[in-house]
């Protein structure tokens, strides 16, 4: 084994200094040759409508526009710009009741912001004249803007394939009586000394991530479809667009740019449908879309909003008896991920704590509102702020200490996992807690802001969370990864996973370094999606677990080869060979040895001696490859402090710390994971600070910009304090598990336990604003 | 739409064309100059994404300014913060500190820093998150670009590196 030098190291992101310097090209930075300009004509002016009538002859009209389409212009094929279809088996989807509901330009609008028509012209300025001349004559419907609403009787059918708006539920077939979780809830409920039940409300948030949704796309003369995409799914955007086109998947050239944000957002198909369509009616010519901030706001997909109904049933003890939950979220207009977050946001509920016994349902109504999707954490979030908060409630009526309780219940390795069935391989939390209790001051915070009576008031409170790495078993998870060793010994490693940000090509590249033995710079990415083979794509906090795992695994197929080499070529045992310091050498004789490069390079640089037939080396340039699917998915626990000061006659909070203590198993680059957590704390604070996606009446949207969106800017944040805590998991490729997800959860279950401290009043609606703040006060 | 010919100084380099007089000086760099290392993000003001340092020292968000404005004025950019390929302090200490994440923030805040230093070559913690301000980030919870505008500010003091921007001549 070598020792390793790059693991463990805040090594800087591979493209930092290229974006430092404003050289990383997004797909807004492209300039094609010929290039033309698409604009997405949308409905603005109603969340519900029918198209009675589309006149684009005036905007055909314009200077300089090449071509306009509707709705019949495009191919006529449904589509779910949701990945869930490639990630399980065709049964499992159609038992999940997934539908394609989706067309590249619609004449029934299901939210405002739906897609109407394209313009194709010379400039994005006569695009945009030729838009305004769009004539669309609608006839209004009533807008539903609520899963009860929705769900009513009366209520216009969105689709017929689900009755009631009801985009799902889990399905009979596998949970009967639509629920899952263990045990008899209703006789041990039964059984409890006190039951909380409350319903809590959650916010529509949205991700916001800085690059609004930019493409190029281009019908090349080859016949080949080629678009230029920040998704963090490129291979499975590749053949949802072969199966949109009629094409087979070696004639769509996806090509990856920078991603510039994503959370979540660019998990499946976003508006590459739209902009793919214009690119095939205007064959040889490159079109690129860019949307506006407002646009993006309003087309794409957003957190999960909803109610989530909780009754937890208590001992005097302490002991949690029994947990019946419901989570009714409103998935907005089209089904998209309308099964996936339902599904799993009871999977971080029912993985938490040892409930005697436990019964999650989950459902989706559509709604006249942007569609609902990934968003980083994908339900965990929502569970975190009800459970969380309802765990303190009965702490607080049973006083017991909210940390000791959580200590005493939480699960832990070996007990049953997220995914009923497969058992935690590790769990840190306890770790968590202490340090992170001690890091705040909690006993000595908890006792001195019991009962204050002034203006300003403190709390803290905290959180614990437990997440995944990959979304084995539940989902398809796989990666494949190539390392091609060039003739001097530097190497290529080839694969398809997404780097978001977070710098997961980074921390890719360290782990193929150290496996290697070999300096990170001798190593080039090549984030190719024609040269390289699958990866289900960055979800479910799954690249450095998942892609880690392949990258090892094709490392080792190189270090195999390596050592078969030199073995023939030395005469020495290969189980006597071990590869250090960029040689193979012999453990019993430090003599023999060959330098990694003279394997490589006599394999490329293969002569035969024409006198003897004899050669040089082993033939054959070297190639590691791994097609890789993880054993498990092991996964991260957590824990949040925070704490909080309430102005009492303005209603406004202020968070003054957070402490968030981390199971990371093996931080693979400490710096990148600190990142994570503070970045998902923006997220977190937002959802239960400041940010909600707000409609009028009419669903129509009132604060799609970042003036009347709120996010906590750069004076609102808090001191963060990071603890990574490593207990290296078992299974894990190098102890590692994940964090990626699990940055926008915890800080929402902790500030909301700490507000409910300081002013002993818990707050079931989130975001919890100074209005809801003052109200609660002076009810 | 009328169109004038104007001449934008950017980063030391005199760029003529004409352009439509209600072209923002976004759009003047990244249409028309093809200059795409100032970003867009919101196109009103809000996000800060597309920062920009007029002569040196001053902060405007380019989408809000005319690009007929900006004639007559030294516009540095991000790409103009590198002088023959080295890299300037507020860039070392972003890729250092890890304050880029997805980078697309990154053109704004290393410019805002610039006009941040540019005014209070020494600010606290607390002047330097209300200079901040205005330029938003996704990605970082804004912790480690603190940092990193502290340590730029630091690395600006010792080291005698030169002012930042007043790219021309
Ligand atoms: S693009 Fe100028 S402030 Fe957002
Ligand atoms: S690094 Fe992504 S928005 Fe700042």
């Amino acid at each position: 084994m070598n020792t390793q030098t790059y693991v463990g190291k805040s090594v800087p992101k591979l493209d930092a200094r290229e974006k430092a310097t404003g050289q990383a090209i997004y797909a807004a930075d492209l300039n094609l040759p010929g290039m033309l300009y698409g604009k997405i004509v949308r409905c603005l002016d109603f969340a519900h409508a029918k198209v009675l009538k589309l006149d684009l002859s005036e905007a055909a009209k314009v200077p300089g526009v090449v071509k306009v389409l509707g709705p019949k212009d495009v191919t006529q094929k449904r589509y779910n710009s949701g990945v869930l279809d490639l990630m399980v088996p065709e049964a499992l989807g159609e038992m999940l009741g997934d539908i394609e509901d989706q067309h590249i330009f619609t004449d029934y609008v299901r939210h405002q912001g739906d897609a109407i028509c394209g313009i194709i012209a010379e400039s994005e300025e006569i695009a945009e004249i030729a838009a305004q001349k769009v004539k669309v004559f609608y006839e209004a419907l009533p807008a539903y803007l609520t899963a009860e609403e929705s769900s009513h009787p009366d209520a216009i059918q969105f689709d017929a394939r689900k009755p009631g708006n009801r985009a799902f539920q889990l399905p009979e077939q596998m949970f009967p009586g639509n629920g899952y979780g263990w045990g008899d809830v209703d006789a041990e409920m039964a059984k409890a000394d006190m039951v909380f039940e409350e319903t809590f409300t959650l916010p529509k948030v949205k991700q916001c991530q800085m690059e609004t949704h930019s493409y190029v796309a281009l019908l090349d003369q080859s016949g080949r479809l080629n678009c230029w995409t920040s998704t963090q799914m490129p291979k499975c955007v590749q053949p949802k667009l072969a199966r949109l086109f009629d094409l087979p998947i070696s004639r769509v050239n996806l090509v990856q740019t920078t991603i510039g944000g994503g959370f979540g957002v660019r998990l499946g198909m976003v508006c590459e449908p739209e902009t793919c369509a214009m690119a095939m009616a205007v064959p040889g010519r490159p079109v690129k879309v860019q949307l506006t901030r407002e646009e993006d706001w309003l087309a794409s997909e957003s957190r999960h909003p909803g109610k989530y109904w909780m009754k937890l049933g208590v001992k005097m003890d302490g002991t949690p008896v029994a947990l019946d939950a419901r989570f009714m979220a409103s998935t907005g207009a089209y089904f998209t991920h309308a099964s996936g977050v339902p599904f799993t946001t009871g999977s971080w509920l029912t993985g938490m704590y040892k409930y005697g016994a436990v019964r999650y349902k989950g459902e989706a109504y559509f709604t006249n509102q942007a569609p609902s999707g990934a968003f980083r954490g994908y339900g965990n979030p929502q569970t975190n702020f009800a459970l969380e908060q309802i765990v303190d409630r009965a702490c607080n009526a049973l006083n017991i200490d909210p940390v000791e309780w959580r200590k005493k219940w939480h699960k832990g390795a070996g007990d049953d996992g997220w995914c009923i069935g497969v058992p935690y391989s590790s769990c840190a939390l306890d770790e968590c807690l202490d340090r992170g209790a001690k890091a705040i001051g909690w006993k000595e915070k908890r006792a001195k802001y019991a009962n204050q009576t002034g203006v300003m008031r403190r709390g803290v409170g905290v959180s614990v969370m437990n997440h995944t790495s990959g979304a084995m078993p539940m989902l398809l998870e796989h990666t494949t990864c190539t390392i091609k060793m060039n003739e001097d010994g530097s190497a290529v490693l080839t694969l398809s996973c997404s780097d978001l940000g977070q710098g997961s090509h980074t921390v890719l590249k360290q782990i193929a370094a150290d496996t290697l033995g070999m300096p990170m710079d001798e190593i080039h990415i090549l984030n190719n999606m024609d040269a390289a083979g699958f990866d289900i794509g960055s979800h479910a906090s799954r690249t450095t677990y998942v892609g880690g795992g392949a990258v090892i695994k094709a490392c080792e197929d190189v270090k195999r080869q390596l050592i078969e080499r030199a073995s023939i070529r030395l005469g020495v045992d290969k189980e006597d060979l071990e590869l250090k310091d960029r040689q193979v050498i012999a453990r019993s004789d430090a003599s023999k040895k060959l330098s990694v490069k003279e394997i490589c390079h006599s394999g490329v640089y293969n002569f035969t001696n024409p006198a003897n037939g004899e050669t040089n080396g082993v033939p054959g340039q070297i190639q590691g490859y791994a097609s890789h699917f993880p054993a498990h998915n092991s996964p991260p626990f957590g824990a949040c402090f925070a704490e909080v000061e309430v102005d009492t006659e303005t209603g406004e909070v202020k968070v003054l710390e957070l402490v968030i203590a981390h199971d990371i198993g093996r931080a693979i680059n400490p710096m990148a994971v600190q990142g994570q957590l503070e970045g998902g704390a923006h997220q977190a604070l937002g959802m239960v600070l400041t940010e909600e996606t707000r409609y009028n009446d009419m669903g129509l949207c009132r604060n799609n910009s970042f003036t009347d969106y709120k996010m906590l800017g750069p004076v609102d944040m808090p001191r963060i304090t990071t603890i990574l805590v490593e207990q290296p998991d078992p299974i894990a490729p190098m102890g590692l598990k994940s964090v990626g997800e699990a940055g926008p959860v915890n800080p929402v279950g902790a500030t909301a336990n700490a507000i409910s401290h300081a002013l002993g009043i818990m707050f079931t609606e989130a975001p919890i604003t100074p209005e809801r703040v003052l109200k609660a006060l002076n009810p | 739409m009328k169109t004038k010919m104007i001449t934008l100084c950017v980063n030391g380099k005199d760029h003529r064309f004409e352009a439509p007089v209600n072209r923002t000086l976004l759009q003047a760099l990244r249409d028309d100059l093809k200059l795409t290392d100032t970003k867009y993000g919101c196109g009103t003001g809000e996000c800060g994404g597309c920062t920009v340092l007029m002569d040196g020292k001053d902060n405007v968000c380019s989408c809000l300014t005319l690009a007929v404005e900006a004639e007559g004025r030294h516009i540095t950019t991000v790409g103009g913060m590198t002088r023959e390929g080295e890299l300037h302090p507020i860039q070392i200490a972003f890729i250092e500190l890890g304050a880029i994440q997805c980078g697309y923030c990154t053109p704004g805040m290393i410019m805002k820093t610039a006009g941040i230093l540019a005014d209070n070559p020494n600010p606290t913690e607390e002047e330097i998150r209300k200079g901040l301000d205005g330029n938003i980030c996704r990605c970082t919870g804004y912790e480690k670009i603190v940092l990193a505008v502290r340590r730029a500010s630091e690395m600006m003091d010792t080291a005698q590196t030169r002012k930042v921007g007043g790219m021309s001549a």
